[in-house]
């Protein structure tokens, strides 16, 4: 009975290695992959001298170009995945309303969504990332030609430091704050002996009346010099001085014996995927055209800046369909350049058909803007303790010179 | 005796409001109204003129 009970032991021992030799085996097996590649190079891995991703900064004074990404489908043996399918995806960062960023609507959304052919298995595109943090990379591969191989998906992460000028910034208005708040501690905390006459000491009167004084003139240089700047505003929170101009060209245009057409929405509002389609008819046989390559551009009218562009060729249907999200509440651009692909029999000279887009810019959520006020607040409430301790401090040192100075 | 208690609130009433919790507070909603006005407030004018202030300052949200 023991040897029994000992065989029975021995051969559970044995079939559960075998199982965990398996499973860990299986999971060792080298599987397709999806490898992202960025230009600027990802800031972990980058080295000194080397610019790095950062993320959109509003009103630069030098131009940033959009980032560079490049995925490439490889197989399990480290080879490209040719005549593939990439769906991308790409997710802003998610919500941080204790320490927001500049566009709190963008967090926790969708920044792009694309469906490319990808002939060599490379998706190549460029964006600008309007924030800081880690943006997700959603890829499904898929095959042009069923069971060519296993579709799979993969996320890839992207992550983006806060731009350095914010901290400095930062660090500058704490330090003003802090100054503004020990100062008025100072003067608050100090010996106030009401004059006959007087309904307020005069230091109290000084400090009250320059701080008011300052409000009034920051408020009135801010709000008169805004209201004489030309403002056509259609909407709050969009930055635009005037409407949208009509772009330079059509969105459909019949040439050279194609009918391509641009269509989508013409209207945007930050936060929210808007969707575009280019279409290409072969005008004599009335049939969508493959073999077209298709550069696409999104172009913010107000600064002319590039915040999306790609290259690519229409899928079966003649199609490249697209989604994208407008985090900057100005008018875009959409441009589509049409040219022959080079091994193709088809010969025109590229042309090139646009769209205008309205993007409606959103207020920031008011409790995202009240925390962020409560912190500058809490930084003068400091200093201000920091001025009234350090007044009192004072007052009680000389109270205890002068008493020992009478005895 | 009543022109007495009449002095004797107006004397409250300045020593309270010249108090240094009363001149704190003041001195606090104060700055908190401006900086409202410059970082937070959405009125497009406004907006407009320190569009880039604020988006060059962390923890300042724009739009």
């Amino acid at each position: 009975m023991p040897k029994l009970k000992i065989s029975v032991l021995i051969s559970v021992i044995c079939l559960m290695s075998m199982i965990v030799y398996g499973a860990v085996g299986f999971s060792q097996t080298p599987q397709p992959t999806v490898r992202l590649t960025a230009d600027p190079a990802i800031s972990s891995s980058n080295p000194q001298g080397v610019a790095q991703l950062v993320p959109f900064e509003a009103e630069a004074t030098t131009y940033q170009p959009p980032a560079r990404l490049t995925l490439q489908a490889m197989d399990a043996s480290g080879q490209p995945l040719e005549n593939a399918h990439i769906h991308l995806q790409i997710f802003t960062p998610s919500k941080t309303p204790w320490f927001t960023t500049d566009f709190p609507i963008v967090e926790g959304t969708t920044l792009l969504e694309i469906d490319a052919v990808a002939p060599k298995g490379e998706l190549t595109l460029q964006q600008v990332f309007p924030i800081r943090g880690t943006y997700r990379l959603l890829a499904k591969v898929t095959p042009q030609t069923a069971n060519a191989f296993a579709p799979f998906e993969q996320t890839l992460t992207l992550s983006i430091p806060e731009n350095w000028v914010k901290y400095q910034n930062f660090a500058v208005l704490v330090a003003i704050l802090l100054a503004v708040g020990i100062g008025g501690g100072w003067i608050i905390g100090g010996r106030q002996p009401i004059q006959p006459g007087e309904i307020a000491p005069q230091p109290v009167r000084l400090l009250l009346s320059g701080a008011i004084g300052v409000a009034i003139v920051a408020l009135l240089v801010i709000n008169v010099s805004a209201e004489m700047a030309q403002s056509g505003m259609s909407m709050p929170m969009s930055h635009m001085s005037k409407a949208a101009p009509s772009a330079d060209q059509p969105s459909r245009i019949q040439s050279q014996g194609l009918d391509v057409r641009l269509s989508g929405d013409t209207n945007a509002t930050v936060g929210k995927l808007a969707q575009f389609q280019v279409t290409a008819i072969d005008l004599n046989t009335n049939q969508s055209v493959q073999d077209l390559i298709l550069n696409l551009k999104a172009t913010q009218l107000e600064n002319n800046w590039v915040a999306f562009a790609y290259q690519g060729v229409s899928d079966a249907a003649g199609t490249l369909t697209w989604q994208q999200q407008f985090f900057d509440g100005a008018p875009h651009k959409i441009e589509v350049e049409v040219a022959p692909a080079p091994n193709s029999n088809r010969t025109f000279q590229p042309f090139a058909v646009a769209q205008t887009i309205e993007v409606e810019g959103v207020a920031p959520p008011l409790l995202v803007r009240l925390i962020s006020l409560s912190y500058l607040v809490g930084v003068v409430g400091a200093g201000l303790a920091l001025g009234l301790m350090r007044r009192q401090r004072t007052r009680l040192a000389r109270h205890q010179t002068a008493h020992s100075v009478r005895i | 005796m009543i022109t007495r208690s009449t002095a004797s609130i107006q004397q409250q009433a300045v020593r309270f409001t010249l108090s240094t919790p009363v001149q704190a507070t003041l001195y606090i909603s104060l700055c908190a109204l401006i900086l409202w006005t410059i970082y937070f407030t959405t009125y497009p004018a406004v907006h407009d003129k320190v569009h880039s202030l604020r988006h060059h300052t962390l923890t300042v949200s724009c739009h």
